[in-house]
């Protein structure tokens, strides 16, 4: 395939095109859904194919095959030629590429287990006994838990000279119980909800969730959620456990900060940023002990790789230090509006999509404080434990995330269960009330497997380290 | 595109291969051209062919789905191979409904050839048009402007046999000015059907009336949601109550409210894919005939959609609607979904309102926070504006949203008489067909600063 994506490439550049590349992608993926005890869904996917960008006279064009026939991928690359020459008619000044080192390389995710060697009989029998456990109250009426694993090999080949093959390996899992009384239906999930906590890891990633030393807490606490009090409709100090934070760092930080959309190019769909290129290295995003960094290079992180979708290894670089904005994740294309190289964020879902500006992990770095010594610190205050929904304005500045559980902090001690608890704000004002974060004891990358952005739409798999960090004077209520 | 002939031949000689007791095989083949512009210029352009392959392999009750995207022969019957093996490794599945038996589907023209050969030349010649309406004002814009055909085919060995073709093309644009953005969208089989023109005007104008927007107060308004709006709530509550999962769970605003009456009596929503005027379609990815859903009637809460195994939980009959295997465990969802129209004239609702806030669209709304009771949030962008004595009075910053839809849908004043065609992730065999609503109550919980 290596030879056919560089004749391609060959060709092309006699075409006198200003750059192109080829991805040949193969990702094969299983998924294993549990639903009270019976296996609901058991998928084997395998997906091919090539994706050609173009970029000719300034413009760019891309165009992707499943046919892999050396007929297909040269009618392919013409279509990518003829689209880049469709939008030259409407440019305004011409793409220019920053410069970067050419990479021929090899990378791949060191896992202990293979999934995809594990026995079927082992995967379906974790699943059905946590389901089992979960379903043991009458009170708790559906229980669900899943198992996803991808295997991605990538070939990269660039009219830089740029040859980078990868192989990637990803693994999740997640389990949840909805309790129901009559009147009503409540929700806990283990070890994150919305799906799976995944990471470019092994099978040794799942067993180490423990998810059966849990599912009898969360089969509890989805009960115990029926009796539960509303949360207040108040202001109040406020902790955020690691998950629920990773996704308000994803939401309220991960994203203004994709340069792409600062730029204006994502507008119509996923919206604009409120973290301007003027107001680089002045915006006071947080408080001074808030420190950001992207990074692409943590040991089994979801997020982790060796080479972006545009052959930029991969970096770890400073987005917010000590409270103020000083950095962006960027692309070939747009790193020089801030005077600077890729730092290697570019990445498409899959052979048929374009690279996009996409988070690696997106991390908040660890604080000085040990869980229980800020919980005593907090006179008066509540936990948020476990995204429930998000919401954020298309600047990513309002913001509301209600959770699957909240608990009451009176006087240093965690009290009583609140149900239906929400908190909202505006991104600068929160992070600034940021007074307090756990430290490297708490920290822990989340990954969020499903992060939607693009036309077409593309998901990502990206990650978040965090530890449970404590805001001052939130608004909080109840999502009635 | 493949054809009919040619597709079954091929597929038909897989599905003869099986070793299984039942044996399903979906493909849906599509070519899509895709162009985004932002900043007033062409920025993505992009294409793909792709087939994608579903064998669902049935041993007893044991159920395995492998799915691939190669139709090559040998790559086919690997995957056949490879959901038989799936399947064997499987306990016993007790609510797998079997395979659908065979049916006959309504005749309907789903293809446009004018569609199926659009050109990236031509899409961008529409570009540039919308531009340069937005150059007029001095305004930027961006946006997506996309065509595609294909072809969905499910066969299995209950000898069913489904076809149809297809083409979809869908475009959106905001137009922005330095303080206000404006919005407007269509989609249709046909693009003869988009009108570039009247769509860019109208999102110049809304960026046009909504410039240097004021700050109003969070609280309880009379509201005008107009179709993008509406459009987007019902998506929403389409993927959390409409389908039969939620319902199942007892997680849908439907659950327990069967023959209850849960909004004003001038709402009804309904699935309908047989209805021409959208995105037809005769059959859903298990090859069950698709069929009208009252979901809700006159206020009254009527149904959930189901597929197969759904409905073999539910005590009842398939409606048709089915998504592809792989994705099966999310249960059966709406496809079609239509908000019935009412008398009003569109062009007269802010008439009636004496103050009030019209919303053309809503951005990142979340339905999950408690959807029994239909509670969405959810902020408004491109385009509000604040209503007093019948008059827009000016545009107003973006508002933050938290309600029960239902509640809110229980306030309803008027329906517009016209409809509008809204795109969605499933163009390919759907999308929402909405009107502007009146309300006489509606919740906003917060505001931003733009």
């Amino acid at each position: 395939m290596k030879n056919k994506l560089k004749e391609i490439i060959l060709y092309l550049k006699q075409k006198q095109v200003d750059y192109a590349d080829a991805r040949y992608v193969n990702c094969e993926t299983e998924a294993i859904t549990v639903a009270n005890s019976s296996v609901d869904a058991f998928v084997r996917n395998s997906n091919v194919g090539v994706g050609i960008r173009v970029l000719f006279k300034g413009a760019w064009g891309f165009a992707s095959t499943a046919d892999l026939t050396t007929g297909s991928l040269k009618k392919t690359a013409n279509l990518a030629l003829q689209i880049a020459r469709a939008s030259a008619t409407t440019i305004k000044s011409p793409a220019k590429l920053a410069e970067q080192k050419v990479y021929v390389d090899y990378y791949k995710t060191k896992i202990k287990k293979d999934p995809f060697q594990i026995s079927t009989d082992d995967k379906i029998d974790l699943l059905i006994r946590a389901c089992d456990v979960l379903r043991q109250d009458k009170k708790i009426k559906h229980t669900e838990a899943s198992m996803g694993f991808f295997k991605t090999n990538k070939l990269f080949v660039s009219s830089d000279g740029a040859e980078i093959e990868q192989d990637i390996y990803e693994s999740g899992a997640g389990c949840n119980a909805v309790a129901f009384d009559g009147k009503e239906a409540q929700k806990r999930s283990y070890p994150n909800s919305l799906g799976r906590v995944m990471a470019t890891r092994g099978y040794e990633f799942i067993e180490e969730m423990n998810i059966l030393d849990n599912v009898e807490r969360v089969r509890e606490e989805a009960i115990e959620l029926l009796s539960a009090e509303d949360c207040p409709d108040t202001h109040t100090d406020i902790i955020i456990g690691a998950p629920q934070l990773a996704l308000q760092i994803h939401e309220s930080c991960g994203h203004p900060i994709e340069l792409d959309r600062v730029l204006g190019t994502e507008i119509s769909l996923a919206g604009g940023s409120f973290m301007t290129v003027e107001n680089l290295n002045k915006l006071k995003y947080g408080s001074e002990i808030v420190n950001i960094n992207t990074d692409a290079t943590i040991p089994g992180a979801l997020g982790t790789y060796g080479y972006d979708d545009e052959g930029v290894k991969a970096q770890r670089k400073p987005i917010i230090k000590n409270g103020i904005h000083v950095g962006y994740l960027t692309s070939r294309e747009t790193a020089p509006v801030v005077n600077k190289k890729s730092n290697g964020t570019m990445r498409a879902d899959g052979w048929n999509r374009l690279p996009i500006i996409r988070m690696a992990t997106v991390n908040l770095e660890p604080g000085d404080w040990e869980f229980d010594d800020l919980i005593a610190d907090t006179k008066d205050g509540i936990y948020f434990d476990l995204n429930k929904s998000w919401s954020i304005d298309d600047k990513r500045l309002n913001f509301q995330f209600a959770v699957e559980a909240a608990w009451e902090i009176k006087n240093g001690k965690k009290g009583k269960m609140y149900k239906n608890a929400l908190y909202t704000g505006i991104t600068p004002e929160f992070w600034n009330s940021c007074d307090a974060i756990c430290n490297k004891n708490h920290w822990q990358v989340w990954g969020i497997p499903n992060c939607g952005k693009g036309e077409p739409m593309q998901t990502a798999r990206v990650g978040h380290g965090c530890a449970p960090s404590r805001f001052r004077n939130v608004k909080v209520g109840v999502s009635k | 595109m493949i054809g009919k002939v040619k597709l079954f031949k091929k597929l038909e000689s897989v599905l003869a291969k099986s070793k299984a007791d039942q044996t399903e095989i979906v493909f849906i083949g599509t070519q899509s051209g895709l162009t985004r512009f932002a900043n007033s210029y062409i920025h993505q352009n992009v294409h793909e062919n792709n087939n994608r392959i579903f064998i669902r392999s049935v041993i007893g009750n044991k159920v395995g789905v492998a799915t691939a995207n190669s139709l090559v022969t040998s790559e086919l019957l690997k995957t056949l191979d490879a959901s038989f093996e799936i399947a064997k490794q499987q306990p016993e599945n007790l609510n797998f409904a079997g395979l659908a038996k065979p049916a006959k589907y309504k005749v309907m023209n789903t293809f446009d050839d004018d569609t199926a050969s659009y050109s990236p030349k031509a899409r961008a010649t529409k570009v540039k048009s919308i531009i340069s309406l937005s150059d007029e004002k001095n305004f930027t814009v961006a946006g997506a402007f996309s065509t595609s055909s294909g072809e969905i085919a499910v066969l299995n060995s209950n000898d069913l046999r489904a076809y149809q073709p297809f083409t979809g093309t869908s475009t959106n644009m905001v137009v922005m000015s330095d303080t206000s953005s404006g919005y407007a969208s269509d989609t249709s089989r046909k693009v003869t059907d988009l009108d570039f023109e009247t769509l860019a005007k109208i999102a110049v104008d809304k960026c046009y009336r909504s410039q240097n927007p004021i700050s109003v107060e969070p609280g309880d308004y009379e509201v005008i949601l107009e179709p993008s709006a509406i459009a987007e709530a019902m998506e929403w509550l389409n993927y959390v109550s409409f389908g039969s999962k939620g319902f199942l769970q007892n997680m849908s605003l439907l659950s327990g409210k069967i023959g209850k009456k849960i909004t004003s009596d001038i709402i009804s929503i309904y699935d309908n894919a047989l209805d021409e005027k959208a995105n037809a379609f005769p059959f859903d990815f298990e090859g069950t005939p698709k069929k009208r859903v009252n979901i809700i009637d006159k206020g009254v809460a009527k149904s959930c959609v189901y597929d197969l195994n759904a409905a073999l939980k539910g005590k009842t009959k398939s409606t048709g609607h089915a998504i592809t295997p792989d994705m099966s465990a999310m249960g059966a969802s709406g496809f079609n979904l239509f908000m019935k129209q009412g008398t009003a004239k569109r062009a007269n609702m802010i008439q009636n309102v004496k103050r009030g806030i019209l919303v053309t669209r809503f951005h990142y709304i979340n339905g999950l926070i408690d959807p029994r009771n239909a509670v969405l949030t959810g902020m408004t962008r491109d385009g509000t504006f604040l209503i007093e004595n019948g008059e827009i009075k000016s545009g107003i910053k973006n508002m933050r949203f938290t309600d029960s839809m239902t509640r809110a849908f229980g306030t309803t004043k008027a329906i517009s008489k016209e409809r509008e065609r809204k795109d969605s992730w499933w163009s390919a065999v759907g999308c929402l067909t909405v009107p502007a609503v009146h309300l006489g109550s509606f919740r906003f919980s917060g505001k931003t600063e733009f």
